[in-house]
């Protein structure tokens, strides 16, 4: 076979094409720019580190949106990992329901997350909503606004995140299939309860999936813009904004490109700290 | 009695997840067949008639069908782009001898370590330079560029797969490096094109933030921003924006429920690496 240099090139030059506009110009663009003063109408000028300066010390938006996107993180990456593997666990044994609840679970992972956000959005709402209408049955006197009230809005965007445990669920079912059935079985043989057969023999083999899952779960909070948007946009005040809103908002309200892509320098550091920090926790880099 | 106890658990458990996750949806579309008087008393039952009306006055309100025709190019155009980019590469990577292989698997990933918030501005600038602004063509290629770290492994990890005689008999009666590839191997890995192909046309179907920030005008503008729209513009007619959201959704649940294997497979092979 000729291991032709030509037809190498030739088969990588369309993908590294893309990478090159798509990722490695933006990223480019994003880091050097993030250096500089550059709005709408203004020039270009560097400015040095005066934008991240900025950011951690006369922004109090930004820092909020930090601080919450770090707690969505945390919240993500342990309890819903942790939900998520439950609901695994259980319906990874077949019970008459396992299949039905695996497609039912999945179902929010796989629409839009815009069409999500609408439907929270729907089913909160304080006067015709599914929630509110509910309680009102037994309290008729009931009315939250869960999105737009300060004491409601961080949990309510919160709960609309539950639903993405689905894909933990699918990817931690989908792993333990790989588990010969022998191993389980012997446990048996040897008096294990199912629950324990779980907790000792089926999660440690899991570690590395659940790694995953978790690393996917923090990661996605530093991509949800869709849903803040479709519900309450940040808001009320600055209560439920998160880094991707804050950075939506730098370039499109504000038109302020230079401070924008120093947030977004942030967001990829952000982004790489998580994945190293789960990575040792789950001692992911150890050979099994 | 313990085993009452854990019962019960597991019955509340899934019925939690049903309100979460199945219920928005169930009480959406009965109440996108409900008239507005209906839906703002809060009536929790089904809709008393059949309000058909909502759907057409969804279509009407909102350019749904011009939003729909975009999604649908969109879809499959940057589907079949990013098929045959990652394949081709996938291939090369599995099969050849060359020093780059590390820095092309890095430039494929790439997109796993980048959270697309962080490019809003930087592809605005970059597509507005390139008069791409605006247009289908540039979200076709954002699309096919965001969804290569998915596609590159799925491919990889199934071309591995193929024994490689098929080929070498190939050679051996003269066929072609690019023939070879594109009669006998490409056929072999149409299971892969479809594991990573509704993967790759559910990531464009439904993405949003790209959609609203790289595209102006509603003659470009895909289905997910309809729902946007339909909040901020109509926000008082609540039958056809449920209605709307029905049609937005239906899609992505009918081609969930009808390649589930494939999906779920595909979202397992594309995680392994993240």
């Amino acid at each position: 076979m000729t291991r032709n240099k030509k037809w190498i090139a030739i088969f990588l030059l369309p993908g590294v094409a893309l990478f090159a506009y798509i990722f490695l110009a933006s990223l480019l663009v994003l880091i050097t720019t993030s250096f500089t003063d550059w709005t709408i109408a203004g020039k270009l000028s560097f400015i040095g580190i005066k934008n991240y300066v900025d950011l951690f010390t006369a922004d109090k938006g930004y820092l909020t949106a930090l601080k919450n996107t770090i707690v969505w993180i945390f919240l993500q990456s342990t309890i819903h990992v942790l939900f998520g593997t439950m609901v695994a666990l259980i319906l990874a044994k077949k019970h008459w329901y396992s299949n039905a609840m695996r497609t039912v679970f999945f179902i929010p992972n796989i629409i839009s997350s815009a069409a999500l956000g609408m439907l929270f959005l729907c089913i909160l709402n304080p006067q015709f909503g599914l929630i509110n209408n509910l309680i009102k049955k037994i309290n008729g006197d009931f009315n939250v606004n869960w999105f737009m009230d300060p004491k409601t809005a961080f949990l309510s965007v919160t709960l609309t995140w539950l639903p993405y445990a689905g894909l933990v669920t699918i990817l931690v079912i989908s792993e333990m299939s790989s588990i010969s059935d022998e191993i389980i079985e012997a446990a048996k043989v040897d008096g294990a309860t199912p629950l324990q057969a779980d907790l000792y023999i089926v999660l440690p083999l899991m570690r590395n999936i659940i790694g995953t899952s978790t690393v996917l779960a923090a990661t996605s909070m530093l991509q949800k813009l869709d849903i803040i948007m479709m519900t309450t946009s940040g808001g009320p005040g600055v209560r439920t904004m998160n880094m991707p809103m804050y950075l939506y908002q730098t370039v499109f309200s504000n038109n302020n490109f230079g401070l924008a892509n120093a947030q977004g320098v942030l967001l990829i550091l952000l982004g790489v700290l998580s994945l190293v920090i789960i990575r040792k926790l789950y001692r992911m880099d150890d050979e099994d | 009695m313990t085993k009452y106890i854990k019962k019960t658990m597991v019955a509340a458990l899934m019925l939690f997840i049903i309100l979460i996750a199945l219920t928005p949806f169930i009480w959406v579309f009965m109440a996108s067949f409900k008239t507005n008087a209906e839906i703002l008393s809060g009536t929790i039952g089904l809709p008393k008639v059949l309000h058909v009306q909502n759907y057409v006055t969804a279509f009407k309100l909102a350019p749904l069908v011009t939003f729909y025709k975009n999604s649908i190019i969109v879809g499959i155009v940057a589907t079949l782009l990013n098929l045959i980019v990652c394949s081709m590469a996938a291939y090369v990577v599995v099969r050849c001898d060359f020093k780059a292989k590390g820095l092309v698997t890095l430039i494929f990933s790439i997109g796993l370590i980048v959270p697309a918030a962080a490019l809003l501005q930087p592809l605005y600038t970059t597509l507005q330079a390139s008069h791409l602004y605006n247009t289908l063509t540039g979200l076709i290629l954002v699309y096919t560029a965001i969804g290569m770290p998915t596609t590159f492994y799925v491919m990889v990890s199934y071309i591995r797969t193929i024994p490689f005689t098929l080929e070498e008999a190939a050679y051996i009666d003269g066929c072609g490096f690019a023939r070879t590839f594109f009669t006998i191997v490409l056929p072999i890995t149409r299971p892969a094109f479809a594991t990573a192909g509704v993967i790759q046309f559910l990531l464009a179907w439904n993405e949003f933030q790209f959609a609203l920030t790289l595209t102006g005008e509603t003659s470009k503008r895909t289905l997910p921003i309809a729902l946007y729209y339909f909040k901020s513009a109509f926000a008082s007619d609540y039958g056809a924006m449920f209605a709307a959201t029905v049609v937005v959704i239906t899609p992505s649940i009918l081609i969930f429920i009808l390649l589930q294997k494939q999906i779920i497979s595909g979202l397992a092979a594309g995680s392994v690496k993240g």
